[in-house]
C-alpha cells in the first residue's frame, strides 16, 4: 500500500459557540463531570468496546483521558486541565467545571465575546489578589507543629474520592499513612538545598486496608525463598552492600565491530571467569548484600551465596535511584576494575516481610534517609488502584504545601465566600473599572452575576442528593441541608458550614445559592483555637485551577472558527 | 487530453475570498482565535494567518499558490499573513471592476473575457512596476513624517527610564503585534516580557539588528514551554536551560565555579569501528591476537575500561564537574562518573550546546584525551530545575570582561496547554523577526544599499554616505531603520491620501485606465479594505478615524513637509557627525525625528504602533502575487499513479528515508 495519501481538506465551522450542537455536548460534559464532585459524588464506569478492564472512578485525572470527542472544544478543555492535575494532582473537576460554566454563563449573558474575557479576567485579578492578602477570609495558615491540620488536608482530598470505598476509620487511618509518609520523606538535618526523598508504593491485594503500612526504608521483592533461612544471620549491623548497573548475565558488551570467534575459543567462559573474580573481589571485602539492576549469571549467583551473601537480581531501574539514596552506595558498572571502597554502600537492617502472598526483603537504612515505603491493602484491585492514584495525589498535594504553607477552607466554603468577596468588591470605582475594560456598566454587571454564578454554582454541585445548598449572609460560608428539613425549622438543624468553621446560630440568615440577595462584605472569623476546620483544600492547587479555568474560559469564549483535520 | 480548467477573474476572487472570510474572524483587535485539530487530534488555538491557511490543508492550486505567497512573505517579516489575503482580496475585487467596466475592446480577442483577463493583467504589471519604482518615496513623503523612530535605548528604558513617555515606543510596537496575535488580554504582559528579555540581552552586541538575530538565531534554545500554568507565571530566569535530565545523581557541591567540558562524542573509546573484524583464534591463527599473544576477549574489554577511567581521571584532574554531552554515554562511563563525583546530561541538542558554547566561551570538545583548559567553562551553578513535568539542567554563566553587562537569561512560557505554549512561542518569535524586518528593511533600490556596510568609525565611509543621504533623503528614509507609525489603519489612511494627491498631481495629460493616475487611485482604494475591516463593528468609526486622520494632514501637511525636508537633512548629518565619536556609536540609529513627536501625540492615544518598512514590504509582496496570481489562465489537473517510480523519486524530498528503506 502507497503511503502517499492524499491529504483531504479540512472541516471548518463558523461562530462554534452558536452552533447549538457543540453548546449541547459542552453542557453535556458539565452535567457529566458535576455529578463527580466531592465526597458523594457519583461514580463513573468506563469501559471500552473490546471488552477491556473496567475502571470506576470520579478522579479527573482518570475520568477525562477516558472521554473522547470529536469535538475540537472538548479537547481543548480537556488538555488544559490534564495538565493543571498533572503539575498539582487536585481540583482538576473544580476547574473543569467551573471553566465551562464560565462558558455556559457567557453565552447565557449574551455579552460579546471580548467584553466577557476581559471582565472574566478582571474578576480572576480580584479573586488571586484576595486569596494572597494576608487576611483573606477563606485561607487557613497551616500549622507544622502539629500534624492535625495535614491529616485534615490530606482526608479532605481522601474522602473526596468515594472510588476507594473506604470507612471512616479508614480514611482516618490512609490519611494518617499519607502524612506519616510525607513526614518520613523531608530530611531532619541536612543543611542547604533540601532534596526531598521518595515514597514507593507497593500495592497488595485482597487485604484489609487498615494492613496498610509505612516503612521507613525499601521493601524489594523476593521471588525465591530458599535463602530466606540465611536472613537470620545477617545482623551484623551495619553491613555492606554493593550494587551493579551493568548486566552480569555474562553477555558480551558492545566493542562496535564484528566479533569472529574461533572453534577452541570459549568466549562464555573467559568472561564468567571474569565475572567470578568480581565475585572474589566482593567475598574479599565482606559484601553481605549484592544487589544488580539486571541479570545476574546462576554460577555467580551460586558462588556468592555460598559465601554468605545475598543475592538480589532484576531490581528495575525505577528502584535504583532510591536505593543508592539509602545506602549511599554508587552504582558500579565496570567488570575489569576493581571496585572502589567509596562504590559501597551500608544497610542497616535485613528483615523478611511478609504481605498476602509478596514475601519482601525490608532494606532500613543506616542513618538518617528520607526513603520510605508504603504498603497500600485494598479488597480488590479496581478500588486498589484507585486508592493507590490517590495516595500519590496526597502526597503531592503535601509537598505543596511546604511552598506554600495555607489551606483553604473546604466544602464549598471558599468558592460562596469568593463570590460574595467579588461580587461586593466589583461594586467599588465602577466607573473607573467600566472605561478600562471598554465596556458598559450593564455588560459589567452582567459579566459580574456569571462569574459570581459559576462560582457558587461548583459550591452547589457538592450536594448530590437533592439537598439544598445555601450560604450565610455574614460570613458567607457554605451550608447544605438534606431535602427533608423544611425551611423555617433551619434554624434548629443544628450544624456546621461546609468546612466546620461556623456553627449555626438563630440570628444568622440564609439564602439559597444562585438566588438574588444584596451584596455585602463577608465578615472575617474570629477563631476560636479550639475549633478546627475540618475539611481543607490545597491552596496552591485552587489558586492554579481558579486560573487555569478562567485563562481555558476565556480562550473558549474568543474562539471564532473551528477547522478540523479530517487526515 | 488532460483535464483542463479554464481561469478566469471571477475564479480567481472567488478563492481569494473564501480565504479572505475565514481570516476575517481573527482579524484586528476584535477578532478572536480559531481553533483547529492537527491529524494527530491535537487542538491548536491560533490566531497566526499564516497557521489557519495552512490548516485548511487546501486543494484548489490558485489557493496553495496564495497561501504560499503568504507564507513567504511571513517567513521573513514574522507579520501580516491576515492584512496579507484582505489586502489582495481586495485589490483584486478593484481590478476586476475596472477590468469589467472598460475592457480593452480591441479586436484581438475573440471573447469579453479573454478582453478582461488581459486588461487585468495589464493593471496589475502596471501597479506592481508603480509600487517597484515610487512606492517608497510616496511613503517617505506621505507616511513617515507622521510617524516616529524608533531607537536602541527604548530596550532598556523600561527598566531605567520608567516615566520617559517616548521611550515605550518598542514596547508599543510588541503590544500592538501580540494583540493581534494572541488577543487583548494578555498583549501587555507578553511584550514587557519580550522587552525585558531583550534588555537583558542587550549588550550581547552593539547593534540591534545582530542582537535580534541572535535572539532570533537561537529562540529554541533560549526558551522553555511548560504547559499547566496560566501565561501569567511565565517569567525569565538567569542563565540558561538545557532541555535534559542529569543522568548520574545531580551535584552537591557548592563550591564555585563549578566547571563544565561539552564532549560530543563517546568518552568510552570504540575498541572497533563498524565494519573492522576482531577475530578471536585460539594458537596462532588470529592475527591481532599474535602481536599481543592474547586469546581472550577479556583483555579487550578491560583495556577499554581502563581508558574510559584515564580519561575520567584527566578530567577530574582538570577540576571538572559537569559533562554536558551530545551522545548517549555507556554505563560505564556514567557508573565512572558518579564515582568521580562528576555529573553529566546526555544527549543534548546541538542548538543548545552551541548556544552554551558561545555563552560560555569554551569550545566543545569531540576527544577527550585532547582536552586543554579552555575547553573548560566556568559556571556560576549548575542545578536541576523543575519545570512542569519536566526536571532540566539548569545552568548560569560566570561574567567575563568582554561581557560583564550581559545577562544571559532564558524564557519560560507558560500555558494552560501545549497548543497554548506553542502558540505564544510562534508568536514570540515572530515578533523578534517582526522587529528585525523593522529594525533592518530590505534594500529594494540600489542607491542605498552602501548604508548597511556603514561603519560608524571610518571616516570615508562616512564621506560617502552623508553624500547619498543628501542626493536622495526620502529614499533613504524609508530605508531608515526602526521607522514605526500608530496601529489602527494610521498607515493605510495615510498613504490613501498620499497616493490619491500623487494621483492627482501626475501628468493629466494621461488619463487611460491604464495611466499613473489611475493606477495609483486604484491602489489607494483597495488599501482602504484594511482600516475598514479593522473597525468592521461600526462604519462611523471608521468615518471618524478617517476625517480625523485628514484634517490633521490637511492642517499640518505643508509647512510641515518643509520643515521636515530641512530637518531631515540636517539630522541626518549631525547623526553620521556624532558617530564619529567613538564613544556615542550606539546612537547612530537613535535620532528621532524631532518634530514627529507634535504628530505622533496627536493619534497616538489608544492604539499601538506598527512598523513602516513591514507594511511596504508587504504592499510589495500582495502586488507581486496580484501579478502572478493573474498571469495564469489554465490549471492543467494531471493524473499520476502514486505508485510508478517517477513520482516516488519526485517526493523522495519530502518522503524521507523511510521509502528507500522499503525499496
Amino acid at each position: 500500500m502507497s503511503r502517499l495519501v492524499k491529504k483531504s481538506p479540512s472541516l471548518c465551522t463558523d461562530l462554534p459557540l452558536d452552533n447549538t450542537g457543540i453548546c449541547n455536548s459542552l453542557h453535556l460534559l458539565r452535567q457529566l463531570l458535576r455529578s463527580c464532585i466531592g465526597p458523594t459524588g457519583r461514580l463513573k464506569q468506563v469501559h471500552n468496546n473490546i471488552g477491556g478492564h473496567v475502571i470506576t472512578t470520579s478522579t479527573s485525572s482518570v475520568l477525562l483521558p477516558a472521554i473522547s470527542s470529536s469535538q475540537p472544544f472538548i479537547n481543548l478543555i480537556k488538555t488544559s486541565i490534564l495538565n493543571h492535575v498533572s503539575r498539582f494532582s487536585d481540583c482538576g473537576l473544580f476547574a473543569a467545571i467551573l471553566c465551562l460554566s464560565l462558558i455556559e454563563q457567557a453565552k447565557q449573558s449574551g455579552l460579546r465575546g471580548n467584553v466577557a474575557t476581559s471582565v472574566n479576567k478582571h474578576l480572576l485579578g480580584l479573586c488571586t489578589s484576595y486569596l494572597q492578602q494576608q487576611d483573606c477570609g477563606c485561607k487557613v495558615k497551616l500549622d507544622f507543629c502539629s500534624s492535625q491540620s495535614l491529616i485534615t488536608l490530606a482526608r479532605s482530598i481522601i474522602s473526596s474520592k468515594p472510588a476507594c470505598v473506604l470507612t471512616e476509620r479508614e480514611a482516618l487511618h490512609i490519611s494518617k499513612l499519607a502524612v506519616q509518609a510525607f513526614l518520613l520523606t523531608v530530611p531532619c538535618n541536612s543543611p542547604g538545598i533540601v532534596s526531598l526523598g521518595k515514597i514507593v508504593t507497593v500495592s497488595v491485594e485482597g487485604h484489609s486496608v487498615l494492613n496498610s503500612a509505612v516503612f521507613p526504608g525499601l521493601l524489594v521483592d523476593m521471588p525465591d525463598v530458599f535463602c530466606l533461612n540465611k536472613v537470620e544471620n545477617l545482623h551484623s549491623n551495619p553491613m555492606r552492600m554493593v550494587l551493579f548497573s551493568a548486566s552480569l548475565a555474562g553477555d558480551l558488551s558492545d566493542l562496535g565491530g564484528i566479533i569472529e570467534v574461533h572453534p577452541g575459543v570459549d568466549t562464555d567462559s573467559q568472561i564468567l571467569d571474569q565475572l567470578l573474580k568480581l565475585g572474589q573481589q566482593v567475598v574479599k571485602d565482606e559484601v553481605k548484600l549484592f544487589i544488580c539492576q539486571k541479570v545476574i549469571h546462576p554460577v555467580l549467583q551460586q558462588y556468592l551465596r555460598s559465601h554468605g551473601i545475598m543475592v538480589i537480581e532484576r531490581l528495575g531501574i525505577t528502584l535504583m535511584e532510591p536505593l543508592t539514596q539509602l545506602t549511599g552506595s554508587q552504582p558500579v558498572a565496570t567488570l575489569h576494575t576493581t571496585i572502589p571502597a567509596k562504590a559501597y554502600g551500608k544497610v542497616r537492617d535485613l528483615s523478611i516481610k511478609q504481605f498476602g502472598s509478596k514475601t519482601m526483603l525490608h532494606l532500613q537504612p543506616p542513618g538518617d534517609s528520607a526513603i520510605c515505603t508504603m504498603i497500600l491493602c485494598h479488597r480488590n484491585e479496581t478500588m486498589l488502584s484507585e486508592l493507590k492514584v490517590v495516595c500519590q495525589k496526597t502526597e503531592h498535594v503535601l509537598r505543596l504545601t511546604l511552598r506554600e504553607p495555607s489551606a483553604l477552607l473546604g466544602g464549598g466554603c471558599t468558592e460562596t465566600h469568593l463570590a460574595a468577596y467579588v461580587r461586593h468588591k466589583s461594586m467599588d470605582k465602577v466607573t473607573e473599572t467600566v472605561s478600562v475594560l471598554g465596556c458598559s456598566q450593564t455588560e459589567y454587571l452582567r459579566g459580574v452575576e456569571g462569574f459570581c454564578r459559576s462560582l457558587e454554582s461548583l459550591a452547589a454541585a457538592l450536594e448530590h442528593d437533592g439537598g439544598n445548598s445555601l450560604m450565610d449572609l455574614t460570613h458567607a460560608h457554605h451550608w447544605s441541608h438534606p431535602a427533608d428539613v423544611m425551611e423555617e425549622r433551619m434554624e434548629d438543624s443544628s450544624g456546621f458550614c461546609g468546612c466546620g468553621l461556623v456553627e449555626s446560630s438563630t440570628n444568622q440568615k440564609w439564602t439559597y445559592l444562585n438566588t438574588k440577595y444584596p451584596q455585602f462584605s463577608p465578615a472575617p472569623l474570629f477563631r476560636v483555637p479550639t475549633v478546627q476546620p475540618r475539611v481543607l483544600d490545597s491552596f496552591t492547587a485552587k489558586l492554579n485551577a481558579l486560573q487555569v479555568a478562567v485563562e481555558t474560559a476565556n480562550l473558549a469564549l474568543d474562539v471564532r472558527y473551528v477547522i478540523q483535520d479530517m487526515n | 487530453m488532460l483535464p483542463m480548467e479554464h481561469l478566469h477573474l471571477e475564479h480567481v476572487l472567488q478563492t481569494v475570498c473564501v480565504l479572505e472570510s475565514v481570516v476575517l474572524r481573527s482579524f484586528g483587535p476584535e477578532g478572536g482565535q480559531v481553533l483547529f485539530t492537527r491529524d494527530t487530534g491535537q487542538a491548536m488555538l491560533s490566531r497566526s494567518g499564516t497557521r489557519i491557511l495552512t490548516a485548511l490543508r487546501l486543494e484548489h492550486p490558485l489557493a496553495r499558490m496564495v497561501v504560499e505567497c503568504v507564507l513567504k512573505h511571513s517567513t521573513v517579516t514574522g507579520d501580516g499573513s491576515k492584512t496579507f489575503i484582505l489586502l489582495l482580496a481586495s485589490l483584486l475585487r478593484m481590478i476586476q471592476k475596472t477590468a469589467c467596466k472598460e475592457p480593452n475592446v480591441s479586436h484581438t480577442y475573440n471573447s469579453r473575457e479573454t478582453a478582461e483577463a488581459s486588461t487585468a493583467r495589464h493593471l496589475a504589471d502596471k501597479m506592481l512596476a508603480f509600487a517597484l519604482e515610487e512606492l517608497d518615496d510616496i511613503i517617505a513623503m506621505g507616511v513617515v513624517p507622521y510617524g516616529c523612530c524608533l531607537s536602541w535605548e527604548d530596550f532598556t528604558a523600561k527598566t531605567q527610564l520608567p516615566t520617559c513617555p517616548i521611550n515605550h515606543c518598542v514596547q508599543k510596537l510588541l503590544a500592538s503585534f501580540f494583540h493581534s496575535r494572541l488577543g487583548r488580554t494578555h498583549c501587555d504582559f507578553i511584550s514587557n516580557l519580550t522587552c525585558e528579555m531583550l534588555t537583558h540581552w542587550k549588550f550581547k552586541s552593539d547593534l540591534p539588528s545582530s542582537l535580534l538575530q541572535f535572539v532570533n538565531d537561537n529562540f529554541s534554545a533560549l526558551h522553555t514551554p511548560v504547559s499547566g500554568f496560566p501565561i501569567s507565571c511565565s517569567r525569565l530566569i538567569e542563565g540558561q536551560v538545557i532541555h535534559r535530565d542529569f543522568a548520574t545523581p545531580c551535584p552537591q557541591a557548592d563550591h564555585q565555579p563549578v566547571k563544565a567540558v561539552v564532549v560530543t562524542g563517546c568518552l568510552q573509546p570504540k575498541l572497533l569501528s563498524a565494519g573492522e573484524v576482531l577475530v578471536l583464534g585460539s594458537g596462532e591463527q588470529g592475527r591481532e591476537e599474535n602481536s599481543r599473544k592474547e586469546s581472550s576477549i577479556v583483555q579487550f574489554t578491560a583495556w577499554a575500561e581502563r581508558s574510559l577511567e584515564c580519561v575520567i581521571a584527566k578530567l577530574q584532574s582538570l577540576g571538572v564537574s559537569v559533562l554536558l554531552s551530545a551522545v548517549k554515554q555507556s554505563a560505564a562511563v556514567l557508573a565512572l562518573a558518579a564515582q568521580a563525583d562528576m555529573c553529566i546530561v546526555e544527549c543534548v541538542s546541538e542548538d543548545e550546546l552551541s548556544l552554551f558554547a558561545q555563552l560560555s566561551g569554551a569550545t566543545p570538545v569531540s576527544d577527550c584525551w585532547m582536552i586543554e583548559p579552555e575547553h573548560v567553562a566556568a559556571l556560576t551553578f549548575c542545578r536541576p530545575i523543575l519545570l512542569g513535568a519536566h526536571r532540566y539542567v539548569h545552568v548560569a554563566f560566570h561574567d567575563s570582561e568582554e561581557r560583564i553587562t550581559v545577562k544571559p537569561c532564558s524564557l519560560v512560557i507558560c500555558g494552560p496547554g501545549e497548543g497554548q505554549t506553542d502558540q505564544y512561542a510562534c508568536a514570540f518569535q515572530d515578533a523578534i523577526r517582526m522587529l528585525l524586518s523593522t529594525w533592518e528593511p530590505i534594500d529594494i533600490t540600489a542607491t542605498t544599499a552602501s548604508k548597511k556596510t556603514l561603519q560608524p568609525n571610518k571616516s570615508t565611509c562616512l564621506h560617502v554616505d552623508n553624500q547619498i543621504v543628501k542626493a536622495s533623503p526620502f529614499q533613504q528614509c524609508v530605508l531608515e531603520p526602526g521607522c514605526v507609525i500608530p496601529a489602527g489603519g494610521t498607515f493605510e489612511f495615510l498613504l490613501n491620501h498620499a497616493l490619491l494627491q500623487h494621483g492627482s498631481s501626475c501628468s493629466i495629460s494621461d488619463d487611460t485606465i491604464m495611466g499613473a493616475p489611475a493606477v495609483s487611485q486604484l491602489f489607494a482604494n483597495a488599501l482602504l479594505s484594511v482600516p475598514r475591516n479593522i473597525y468592521f463593528y461600526s462604519l462611523r468609526r471608521f468615518l471618524q478615524t478617517q476625517t480625523r486622520l485628514l484634517s490633521f494632514i490637511q492642517n499640518h501637511s505643508h509647512p510641515f513637509s518643509h520643515v521636515y525636508k530641512q530637518e531631515h537633512n540636517t539630522i541626518v548629518v549631525q547623526g553620521r557627525g556624532k558617530s564619529e565619536c567613538p564613544l556615542e556609536e550606539g546612537k547612530l540609529i537613535n535620532h528621532c525625528c524631532g518634530e514627529t513627536d507634535v504628530s505622533s501625540q496627536v493619534f497616538m492615544s489608544d492604539s499601538g504602533l506598527e512598523s513602516v518598512s513591514c507594511k511596504y514590504q508587504l504592499l510589495v509582496a500582495v502586488l507581486q502575487c496580484v501579478s502572478s496570481l493573474l498571469h495564469v489562465d489554465t490549471v492543467l489537473h494531471t493524473h499520476t499513479a502514486l505508485h510508478t517510480p517517477s513520482r516516488r523519486l519526485a517526493d523522495i524530498s519530502w518522503e524521507g528515508t523511510e521509502d528507500e528503506a522499503e525499496d
